[in-house]
């Protein structure tokens, strides 16, 4: 066994986004400090839980959408996924007469099968996420407008169920928080701590590669869009609960914010590195920064502005850090690419 | 555009013969190429006439492309003189070979395959300006004009996706005339030809060399060297073995088969390698009639029993890795019979494969045999979670002990199990490759050149290693183009051609017979 000083040294190398984990922390720490002068009522408990409120549709898409990244893949469809399963609910409690909860589990379903859509056309077709998605964005984004006829809004849900967006366990803690920080610790113990996480990261190092490693790539792939499609319904529900209506364009550009938080956080769009931690922090400063800006009378458009800056900023340091390590690695693989750039001439 | 086509149009004054053309075209001396501790060339002295069909001959590793590539630029030779047209030239880059009229044709023709062969041909012979204008009718005028030379017909109208591969490496020679080639080289260019196909391309040979073109040709098949050219260069071990006219003055051939083979293999096989030890056990796995139409393999019959290194030897394109991919489910089989230890299995994913315990470490190790960017650890039980991780949950403490273990074993050279693999050695990384399927506990292990750029060094170790797995009762089949490694380390040779084994040597066999095989010549008898 290796001495505890070099397993540190090796261990921090071997995971880069700490680096970005750490960068964003700070960001955090200081646009919280700067908000808690310029906003009125920013550094209260109960502004903290306000802001853990309205983070949970997003945080359950960013987290679930970590795994996807991983695997070198993307789930552009997850905004209009949320819309659609939205209007599924309404559709299913009001004219089909469900009770609530029936009509709850049949959108989980529906959120399945239409991240299964998505993993069937990206496994079998072999097509790339970003165009299978970007087509299942626009095709659930009309399926929704469909059965709304682009106006139906599907309003006077149950006190029982509107408990779950609107309300507060013993008074304080927002009714879907509970909800929100499982599936994050679920989903982070899936990525972290099983081997279905290994081999998705290997997924996204290397589909040749764990193929070649014997990794079911196919049916892990699988696992990641259908994981995907279940958290959107879940997140339609949640923000059915808080809004109390369910209307077509529900959750638009959602997935975009989700994606940003995710890249936010470290993880690399190219796949292999990244954490849920960081992108639970990646959504945490979003969040935080709306909310400050509002609360210091800032403009909204500032958020849009300041965002941009934090994703670039975020992206321009992995990159540099890729290079540094790359520059690095490539010494020591000098000698073996060079040897077998030889071809075996024939 | 105006094209300076003066050259081309054939001499009427000048027979053709050899002799009236004599002056060198290419002359290169002593000429030193490594890579890394590979010295792939030694010392390579080449000359080329104009008007003559130099044939380049050499195994699998001999120092053909190295040459090839240092000729077409891509390459900066260590050493030596390099004078084309009788001028010396110090720095060649690809520009500069182009711009001395140097072509090269590769196997994988390299045109647009979305434009039309007016466009491609258009492309190579327009000055490269940043802006230029393009005038359709001329180009494709122009297009015509050189595809008639060559005798191709071909529109310059169709897309290039929708030739045939003779089709676009006819336009291949198009675009090297077009751009004033003095000198065309032609690697292996009948490699995926048919018979009748390469009739229309030795024609086209025929006529370059009418028209004084100095021609280097490649290729594996001896009878199309007495076909077409007219002097042979062997090389081996990357030094030239010579430089033999193929025909005599009385136009008789000058060399036989049976000697050119001689020469390219002509070496003692090294007593680097490790004895066998003890007898070989039960069959592990037969194959019967097994093909994969996908792979391009067919009705392959082979048995590898417990404890044999069972060496797989052809030429690139044999089919070796492609029967290793159906053997290890990549491209499952579609005909034929697979009996594992007498049992009759179907082998349909490497998952499959895995379970049966057959392991296989791929060719390409960067891409397939390891993660460059996973840790060392993580490599190594990637293809035993199932067993290691029987809940599915990481355990970090039993996967390190199983790493260390491993890492000791095999002696693999790294910071720590935490180490990025991409961060160790070539030889390293394949110690890596290797122990990821070590962990198996495999009963079959197919090795795929396993020393293929790793360090002199390395390579013994992971010979002694095989040869060590062999003993313990491990099954190996082992691929390699080093022939020296294939005769050195097999207990027996399968030989491939075309797809199927032609024929299983007993160890201890000659480089000539399995050479005259791989070639698919009768053996000569002599042997080596």
């Amino acid at each position: 066994m290796n001495p505890p000083a070099l397993q540190i040294r090796t261990g921090s190398r071997s995971r880069p986004w700490l680096r970005s984990e750490l960068l964003l922390l700070g960001v955090l720490i200081v646009e919280s400090l700067v908000f808690a002068r310029t906003g009125t009522h920013f550094a209260t408990v109960g502004n903290a839980l306000e802001i853990l409120r309205l983070s949970v549709e997003i945080g359950l898409l960013a987290v679930v959408m970590t795994p996807v990244i991983l695997t070198g893949g993307i789930d552009l469809s997850v905004g209009s996924l949320l819309g659609l399963c939205a209007v599924c609910f309404g559709k299913l409690w009001r004219d089909g007469g469900l009770a609530w909860p029936v009509a709850a589990l049949a959108t989980l379903g529906i959120g399945g099968m239409a991240g299964g859509l998505n993993a069937v056309l990206i496994t079998r077709l072999r097509l790339p996420p970003l165009i299978v998605t970007l087509g299942s964005l626009s095709l659930f984004r009309g399926l929704a407008e469909a059965i709304t006829r682009g106006v139906d809004n599907f309003t006077g849900f149950p006190p029982s169920f509107l408990m779950w967006g609107q309300g507060y366990f013993g008074g304080v803690i927002p009714a879907q928080a509970p909800l929100g920080i499982a599936v994050m610790i679920g989903v982070g113990l899936l990525v972290h701590a099983t081997s279905l996480g290994r081999s998705l990261r290997a997924i996204g190092f290397s589909p040749e590669g764990a193929r070649y490693a014997g990794v079911p790539v196919g049916r892990q792939i699988t696992v990641v869009y259908l994981l995907s499609g279940v958290a959107a319904a879940l997140a339609a529900l949640v923000y059915v609960a808080r809004v109390g209506q369910a209307k077509a364009d529900a959750g638009t550009g959602y997935e975009l914010l989700a994606i940003t938080a995710v890249v936010l956080g470290g993880t690399s769009i190219f796949g292999g590195t990244g954490s849920v931690f960081g992108t639970v922090l990646g959504v945490a400063t979003l969040a935080v920064l709306r909310n400050g800006l509002q609360l210091s009378d800032q403009p909204g458009e500032l958020a849009g502005i300041l965002t941009g800056v934090f994703l670039l900023t975020v992206l321009a340091g992995e990159m540099a850090f890729k290079k540094y390590s790359a520059r690095r690695v490539a010494s020591g693989m000098l000698q073996t690419s060079t040897a077998s750039s030889k071809p075996a001439s024939s | 555009m105006k094209l300076n086509t003066a050259h081309l149009i054939p001499d009427a004054g000048v027979s053709g013969s050899v002799a009236s053309r004599a002056e060198s075209v290419l002359r290169l001396t002593g000429l030193t190429k490594s890579f890394g501790a590979v010295r792939a060339l030694r010392g390579v002295s080449f000359d080329l006439k104009a008007g003559e069909v130099h044939a380049l001959l050499g195994e699998n590793g001999a120092g053909k492309s190295t040459l090839i590539k240092v000729i077409a630029g891509a390459h900066a030779p260590d050493a030596g003189t390099l004078e084309v047209f009788g001028h010396p030239v110090d720095r060649l880059d690809p520009a500069t070979a182009h711009r001395l009229g140097i072509a090269c044709i590769y196997q994988q023709p390299a045109l647009f395959p979305d434009l039309t062969v007016a466009e491609n041909i258009g492309l190579r012979l327009e000055p490269a300006t940043a802006v230029r204008w393009i005038d359709p009718v001329q180009q494709k005028s122009c297009a015509v004009e050189w595809l008639r030379r060559i005798g191709a017909e071909i529109s310059p109208d169709s897309e290039v996706r929708e030739l045939s591969m003779p089709e676009q490496q006819l336009v291949e020679i198009a675009c090297a005339l077009g751009a004033g080639a003095r000198i065309v080289i032609m690697d292996e260019p009948t490699s995926s030809l048919t018979q009748r196909e390469v009739e229309r391309l030795f024609a086209v040979v025929r006529d370059l060399r009418r028209q004084g073109v100095g021609i280097i040709y490649i290729s594996h098949r001896l009878e199309e060297i007495f076909a077409l050219a007219d002097r042979v260069t062997v090389l081996r071990d990357g030094e030239s073995v010579g430089t033999f006219p193929v025909r005599d003055s009385r136009n008789q051939p000058a060399l036989t088969e049976a000697e050119l083979i001689r020469w390219m293999v002509g070496r003692e096989v090294s007593q680097l390698y490790p004895p066998a030890t003890g007898a070989p056990g039960d069959i592990v796995l037969s194959v019967s009639g097994l093909g994969c139409a996908a792979a391009g393999v067919h009705s392959v019959d082979l048995q590898v029993r417990s404890g044999e290194i069972l060496g797989l030897a052809g030429l690139v394109g044999a089919g070796r890795t492609e029967l290793a991919r159906v053997l290890f489910g990549l491209t499952p089989a579609d005909s034929g019979e697979i009996r594992w230890r007498g049992r009759v299995v179907r082998i349909r994913s490497p998952r499959e494969a895995i379970a049966q315990g057959i392991a296989y470490v791929p060719e390409d190790r960067r891409r397939h045999g390891v993660i460059l960017e996973m840790p060392v650890a993580h490599n190594l039980t990637l293809a035993v979670h199932r067993t290691l991780f029987p809940g599915g949950w990481l355990l970090p403490k039993a996967e390190g002990v199983l790493a260390g273990e491993w890492i000791g074993r095999l002696g693999i050279k790294t910071d720590g199990p935490q180490a990025p693999v991409g961060s160790l050695s070539g030889g390293n990384q394949q110690k890596v490759a290797l122990g990821r399927w070590l962990v198996t506990k495999p009963g079959l292990l197919i090795l795929d050149e396993p020393t293929q750029g790793v360090d002199v060094g390395a390579k013994g170790e992971i010979h002694q290693i095989i040869r060590g797995l062999a003993a313990d009762g491990l099954a190996v089949v082992l691929i390699s183009s080093d022939l020296p490694e294939v005769l050195g380390m097999s207990d027996r040779i399968a030989v491939m051609r075309g797809g199927t084994v032609v024929t299983v040597l007993p160890g201890g066999s000659t480089a000539s017979a399995v050479m005259a095989a791989a070639l698919g010549q009768p053996p000569d008898g002599t042997g080596v």
